[in-house]
């Protein structure tokens, strides 16, 4: 059976990478994407070293978003591009080097770092002063973004509220005595008062990805930004 | 007996139980049957959460509809932005095949299916319709000899059974006509309480909204405002002690209405639990109990 090169990279890291490629699609002629976790980029670049001999480094972007740094390695493979994309949240504010399996890394990696205030990972010469001087402030890298997300400050405790308890408006212990001196329930029929109704409920925000959409932290139960 | 799926929202239950305990005393007189909901959540909440995703918007909204469906009774809310939150997911779900779709394929993991079946009703269209004004009226034991200004809320003014924007104002004026208050115009009616803006101008949403609403009443010589809305009571209420800080004073009494339906239905002030408005209402009905 014959197959284009692009189909052929797809499968292969498909087949190679398991559970770590995310996603992966040819865009256009001569066009490739994969998405990664970014605990597997030494791996994605190793396994196209060891495949591929006419690989070709071309170059490493970085974007941005707020709540998490994007990381586009950019390869040239016999006539075609492909582009290896891996988001890492901004709490883990590193970057693992490839500059040891790709020398050519080496200048692209030192400049993002001194422009995101990234800390390099393995890198033979980690430290900053590239394109900045060295005594350049930490909390005033050029391209760096504040660390938030899409929520203004006045909306980020109403969706907290919603997606930790299904409800926006927080119940305190005094209106809870003041219910039962009325002979209400404590709390109504909330899904918070039910742990079934609350399973459900957090299960189906995950699924409309709306907590993705906001930056909420499931295992904290509020948002990744104040 | 009229039976409803009752739907409580958020505020109502945890900010406004006052507003809750004399629905359910008005129900009671009324011979109005409200079955309480398990398992529910936020509507979702209609500034914030629509305008940020709206699939995610209408799954939320499509899982509180399946509780109605599956008691298969017409729900009813006491609160204005859970009624157009929901009536308007109700009518989106109900006329686009492809959004009701997405949201099933949700909900089908969870044993649920939303069936665009029920139909969402105000408490105000529930006491005019299926109530009715004569039995209001005869339920009304100790009329209420107070002036009143009417702030419907802009939620109220959402129609989708008629081209008829004022039908559910009218039906509050109606109402509210059978307890005894005369009703004071003061011209600014239609104009927003200022709650939404909160989120994004504070000044703005107390000077440009509130205030102005606040000077007219005064100006009307009401005694009170009187709501249909928790999140505009909520803006009356402490919107007043937010203006404070600017130097400006008001001290305008705001009840919802079933408070006031439940005063004129001789229903004891102490039961109503009064004391949890952040406005002078205990004082004005005490003041009116003296008269």
């Amino acid at each position: 059976m014959v197959t284009d090169l692009e189909s052929e990279v797809i499968n292969y890291l498909k087949g190679e990478l398991d559970g770590d490629l995310l996603e992966a699609y040819k865009q256009r002629e001569r066009r490739v994407f994969v998405r990664v976790k970014p605990s597997a980029i030494r791996r994605v670049v190793q396994l196209l070293k060891n495949r591929y001999l006419m690989l070709r480094f071309m170059t490493l972007s970085a974007v941005d978003n707020g709540l998490d740094m994007e990381y586009l390695y950019h390869f040239h493979i016999n006539g075609i591009v492909l582009t290896v994309r891996s988001l890492k949240p901004k709490e883990d504010n590193t970057l693992e080097s490839i500059a040891d399996l790709i020398s050519a890394a080496n200048f692209i990696e030192r400049e993002i770092s001194d422009l995101f205030g990234i800390t390099l990972m393995r890198h033979p010469e980690p430290e900053h002063g590239l394109v900045l001087t060295k005594d350049w402030p930490d909390d005033k890298r050029p391209l760096k973004k504040p660390f938030e997300g899409i929520l203004p400050p006045k909306a980020r405790p109403v969706a907290e509220a919603l997606i930790s308890s299904s409800c926006v408006a927080p119940i305190s212990s005094f209106i809870q005595r003041k219910r039962e001196s009325a002979g209400l329930s404590k709390s109504a029929g909330f899904a918070f008062a039910d742990e079934k109704s609350m399973s459900e409920f957090h299960s189906m925000i995950k699924d409309t990805n709306l907590s993705d959409k906001v930056g909420f932290d499931w295992e904290k139960k509020r948002l990744r930004y104040k | 007996m009229v039976r409803y799926a009752f739907f409580l929202g958020c505020q109502i239950p945890m900010r406004l139980p006052n507003i809750e305990i004399a629905a359910r005393k008005v129900f009671e007189k009324v011979g109005l049957e409200a079955v309480d909901l398990l398992g529910y959540s936020c509507c979702p909440e209609p500034v914030v959460s629509r305008l940020l995703d709206e699939m995610a918007a209408l799954t939320i909204s499509a899982r509180n509809l399946t509780f109605a469906e599956e008691l298969g009774l017409d729900m009813m809310t006491l609160c204005n932005g859970c009624y157009e939150t929901l009536v308007e997911a109700n009518e989106v779900l109900r006329h686009d095949v492809e959004k009701r779709s997405k949201v099933n394929e949700i909900l089908k993991r969870y044993g649920r299916e939303y069936k665009g079946k029920v139909e969402i009703k105000h408490v105000i269209e529930v006491l005019y319709e299926d109530v009715g004004l004569d039995k209001i009226r005869s339920c009304v034991v100790k009329p209420q000899k107070m002036k009143i200004a009417l702030h419907y809320g802009c939620h109220l003014y959402r129609e989708y059974r008629s081209p008829d924007i004022m039908r559910k104002p009218n039906m509050m004026k109606e109402i509210a006509m059978q307890t005894g208050v005369e009703i004071v115009d003061y011209g600014l009616e239609r104009l927003c309480c200022g709650y939404p803006s909160m989120q994004a101008d504070e000044e703005l949403s107390l000077k440009q909204r509130l205030l102005l609403k606040l000077d007219r009443i005064k100006e009307a010589e009401a005694d009170a405002v009187v709501t249909a809305c928790p999140a505009c009571m909520i803006q009356f209420e402490m919107g007043q002690i937010m203006l404070r800080s600017y130097g400006i004073r008001h001290s305008l009494p705001c009840i919802n209405l079933m408070e006031l339906l439940a005063l004129s239905f001789g229903v004891p002030y102490k039961e109503l639990h009064l004391e949890l408005h952040r406005s002078p209402v205990l004082q004005l009905v005490r003041r009116m109990k003296v008269v």
